[in-house]
């Protein structure tokens, strides 16, 4: 007598932590762009060397141009090679690629996805892929709509007798609240939200993970995470580079809807959400949602009062004279976008009540970092009086990117005779603790989407919770453009930004 | 015959100082290097051993730790049948440059050279030593000693050993389950043979992730394994893991294992040219798996046969089995290791004394 067939591999119990994903094929739209080059392939070969990769997986690379398997494979070798953390070592590139083919069709074409979907039915009979399958929506979002219309025309969003189907979303999540709503309802005509998967790779960063860990896995910390014990809270997000040929894209899109509608509002959620229920990914997003319907709305008169917009001018980034934004090749010359935007955020609820959270975020800035600054609230000024010692607050600062870590500003009497208070920092860096390469965000993402894991993703009340708060912004600034502040590229911002945070008798935290 | 007092065979061991001045010596020692390096410490990572010959080897160990797991080292050379006692130390700092930046990150190392009666002294050493809070990991090279220190092993977290060395292992074995168990606070069990084992698992329970794979467990006939001499201790304990996962229990019946149902799964661990463990077949009525090290041992060649499909071949990432590799993929493993013991009781009966 034979044992009783098992329902699952019983020689996965016990080995991993986390779930292994089941056979499956990755179907990636814009295979030919930048992102599946920089970005999913590194990502991939990278999972498939740490034996994370399901034993069958096939990746099917759809895009416009003409070119065979053997050439998709081989261009993606040379990205690999250039971007991926780990070096390429041949026998598993090798084997990895095998994996790897290429579809030729338009993405308006929908004899294409019919002939698609022929294709990954013969990549399942021959390579055990088992009907899974995970769209990656890697294309510019102006063809997600024909993208997702005919993925529903030719039934290839349909799952078959007991397989799965998921689409991962790129960002932007629309332009707005109404095209983020049409957006969500096109996916939503073709795939269910829990088989939805909208990226935001902030999220997929290690140190946004351990946002949660630091807060609810320490009692020191989250016993003061209040208003009786924090000031304010810094968000930064800066950086010091240019349009970078993202002129097109950008100047449509500025600095609010390119990185505080999804990055930092998620930064935001992460830092003041309450503990969730559990961990499962509703029970998270729960929490974040929680939050954006706590913010204050910002809206007319308000939104010049809370909320500063700049662009760069000319000026220098590491020693390099640089141009002005309106100066940028395929920039309006007229441009009113803003590079930069500084705003004061306050969430109304009982944990957070007259606690300001300002936010900001720049391109030309002079240094790229992405950080929480939780500004604590100052001792009272008794005992030290005397001495005519000014004892700086303190501060806990969550590093996101780059250098990875936590450090704590303190104050420490320093050696000698006669009492004099100094800050001094205690600073934890991820890379010095543990030496190892901490994982890109994309290996962690398309793991996750492939085992079904949303936790890392945004979901749909959440997108459209933070564009219905942006937009209210978007319509006053549309009101008029006098607001509209200039700072030279290299400086930390412009002059209305600083004033914005010292009627909180703040200033905002040097990187 | 006893020795005299022997020479640190290292070739830079460090500065010298006086074991009741360590903890002074080592804050001149970053307090000298100012702001140009920064120190860190995640855990205190002891290495006892009494080889004289690897002792270099591993310094080197735990050099290459410390620049991926931030640790203040102790490295003990104990020569207890050394004629006259004696205590001696050194101490150093392992730096590497950050990924990031030009800032130098530093692990401090204590190295201790216990003579004679000296050595009895181990837990003191130990105790007076450790970077306060931070748990205590002791690599213990060779065998373990008989009677056992209570007093050493109730204050240890994890200990760490390569059963892969023992000359014993059966009694090697007994010894462990009694420090697993005798202490109220149960240290950690850390093999290092079943942690390059772990690639091995990996790899193995992948081939049959497939829906139409693992079915097939429930009717293994065999499983053949190719080992060295050096691989019968890990070649025992993957056999033992196979059989905790699939229910499997030593048969009357020499060279089988019975399923709960009460059919007989024949195996073997058939000697191999080369030292360690190097393939496994299991054979299924209409299927079969194999899981083979590539002739340079940096992949696994698998081949999967079952009936429908092409033969399917994959090339999986094999175990780094350098020591300094298999130590820190041990040390980023956090909480206990269960399927180790559970493995190691079902073969037990078959590792010879």
């Amino acid at each position: 007598m034979l044992m009783d067939t098992p329902r699952s591999n019983p020689l996965r119990e016990g080995l991993a932590l986390r779930s292994i994903p089941d056979p499956c094929t990755l179907v990636i739209f814009g295979a030919t762009g930048d992102l599946t080059h920089r970005k999913l392939i590194p990502a991939l070969y990278n999972l498939a060397a740490d034996g994370a990769l399901p034993p069958a997986i096939s990746v099917v690379g759809f895009a416009r141009r003409d070119k065979t398997d053997e050439l998709f494979r081989s261009e993606l070798e040379e990205a690999a090679r250039k971007f991926s953390r780990q070096p390429i070592r041949d026998e598993l590139w090798s084997s990895f690629a095998a994996s790897v083919f290429y579809h030729r069709s338009a993405f308006d074409n929908l004899d294409g996805y019919t002939a698609l979907a022929r294709r990954l039915d013969e990549l399942d009979a021959a390579r055990g892929t088992c009907g899974n399958r995970l769209f990656y929506l890697a294309a510019g979002p102006d063809q997600f709509e024909v993208i997702l219309e005919n993925l529903r025309k030719s039934g290839l969003n349909q799952a078959r007798g007991g397989s799965w189907t998921r689409v991962i979303v790129e960002k932007p999540f629309g332009t707005d609240l109404p095209s983020a709503r049409k957006l969500n309802d096109l996916v939503q005509e073709a795939f269910d939200e829990s088989e939805t998967f909208r990226i935001d790779h902030y999220l997929g960063k290690e140190t946004a993970q351990n946002i949660m860990v630091m807060r609810f896995a320490n009692a020191l910390f989250e016993a003061m995470w209040n208003s009786r014990y924090i000031d304010h809270v810094q968000i930064t997000a800066s950086e010091p580079l240019g349009v970078e040929g993202r002129a097109g894209y950008y100047d449509k899109s500025g600095a609010l809807r390119d990185m505080v509608q999804n990055h930092l509002l998620q930064l935001l959620c992460l830092t003041a959400m309450e503990p969730p229920a559990g961990l499962d990914a509703d029970s998270i997003r729960d929490e974040k949602v929680k939050v954006l319907r706590s913010l204050r709305p910002l809206a007319g008169a308000g939104v010049f009062r809370h909320v500063v917009r700049a662009q760069y001018g000319a000026g220098s980034i590491n020693g390099k004279r640089v141009a002005a934004y309106r100066d940028e090749l395929n920039v309006n010359p007229e441009s009113a976008t803003e590079t930069y935007v500084a705003m004061e955020v306050n969430v109304d609820n009982w944990r957070w009540a007259g606690v300001p959270f300002f936010i900001r975020v720049g391109k030309r800035l002079p240094k790229a970092g992405t950080e929480i600054a939780v500004h604590f609230k100052s001792v009272p000024p008794v005992l030290f009086r005397a001495t005519g010692e000014s004892i700086d607050d303190n501060v806990l600062v969550i590093r996101i990117q780059p250098d990875e870590g936590i450090s704590l500003r303190m104050s420490a009497k320093m050696p000698g005779s006669s009492l004099r208070i100094e800050p001094v920092k205690m600073d934890f860096h991820y890379g010095t603790s543990f030496g190892k390469a901490t994982p890109e965000a994309y290996e962690r993402l398309l793991l996750d989407a492939m085992c079904g894991d949303a936790t890392l993703f945004a979901r749909r009340d959440e997108v459209e919770e933070a564009w219905k708060f942006v937009d209210a912004i978007h319509a006053a600034w549309a009101t008029r453009q006098d607001d509209l502040a200039f700072y030279s590229a290299g400086s930390w911002g412009p002059g209305e930004a600083d004033e914005l945070i010292k009627r909180h008798d703040a200033a905002w935290r040097r990187l | 015959m006893e020795e005299a007092v022997s020479a640190l065979p290292l070739a830079d061991p460090g500065m010298p100082v006086e074991i009741g001045r360590i903890d002074k010596e080592l804050g001149k020692l970053w307090e000298s290097s100012g702001d140009t390096k920064t120190r860190a410490s995640l855990i205190n990572l002891v290495v006892y051993t009494e080889n004289a010959d690897g002792l270099a080897a591993d310094h080197e160990v735990l050099s290459a730790v410390a620049a991926r797991h931030a640790c203040r080292a102790i490295l003990i050379h104990g020569n207890p049948r050394a004629a006259t006692s004696a205590a001696r130390a050194w101490i150093t700092a392992h730096c590497h440059i950050a990924n990031k930046g030009s800032r130098q990150i530093c692990s401090e190392q204590i190295t201790f050279q216990l003579d004679g009666e000296a050595a009895f002294a181990l837990p003191n050493i130990v105790f007076s030593h450790l970077d306060s809070d931070l748990p205590l990991c002791l690599w213990w090279k060779g065998n373990f000693p008989e009677p056992l220190d209570e007093k050493l092993w109730a204050w240890v977290d994890r200990v760490v050993f390569d059963s892969a060395s023992w000359d014993r292992p059966a009694h090697q074995f007994a010894i462990i389950r009694h420090i697993s168990t005798g202490q109220k606070h149960q240290t950690v069990l850390c093999d290092l043979n079943w942690t390059r084992l772990h690639a091995w698992r990996f790899a193995l329970a992948s081939l049959f992730d497939h829906a139409s794979a693992f079915p097939h467990l429930s009717s293994v006939a065999s499983v053949r394994l190719e080992a060295g001499p050096d691989g019968r201790t890990a070649a025992h304990l993957l056999l033992g893991w196979l059989a905790s996962r699939l229910g499997w229990t030593i048969s009357g019946e020499e060279g089988f294992f019975e399923t709960s149902g009460g059919a007989r799964v024949a195996f073997s661990i058939a000697p191999d040219s080369v030292p360690a463990l190097s393939g496994i077949v299991i054979e299924c009525p209409e299927a079969s798996f194999d899981l083979h090290l590539s002739k340079n041992g940096d992949f696994f060649e698998s081949l999967i046969r079952m009936p429908g499909l092409e033969p399917s071949r994959q090339v999986l990432p094999a175990p780094r089995t350098r020591p300094e590799d298999t130590l820190l993929a041990e040390l980023s493993r956090a909480g206990r290791h269960p399927l180790y013991t559970e493995s190691l009781e079902r073969v037990l009966p078959l590792i010879g004394h």
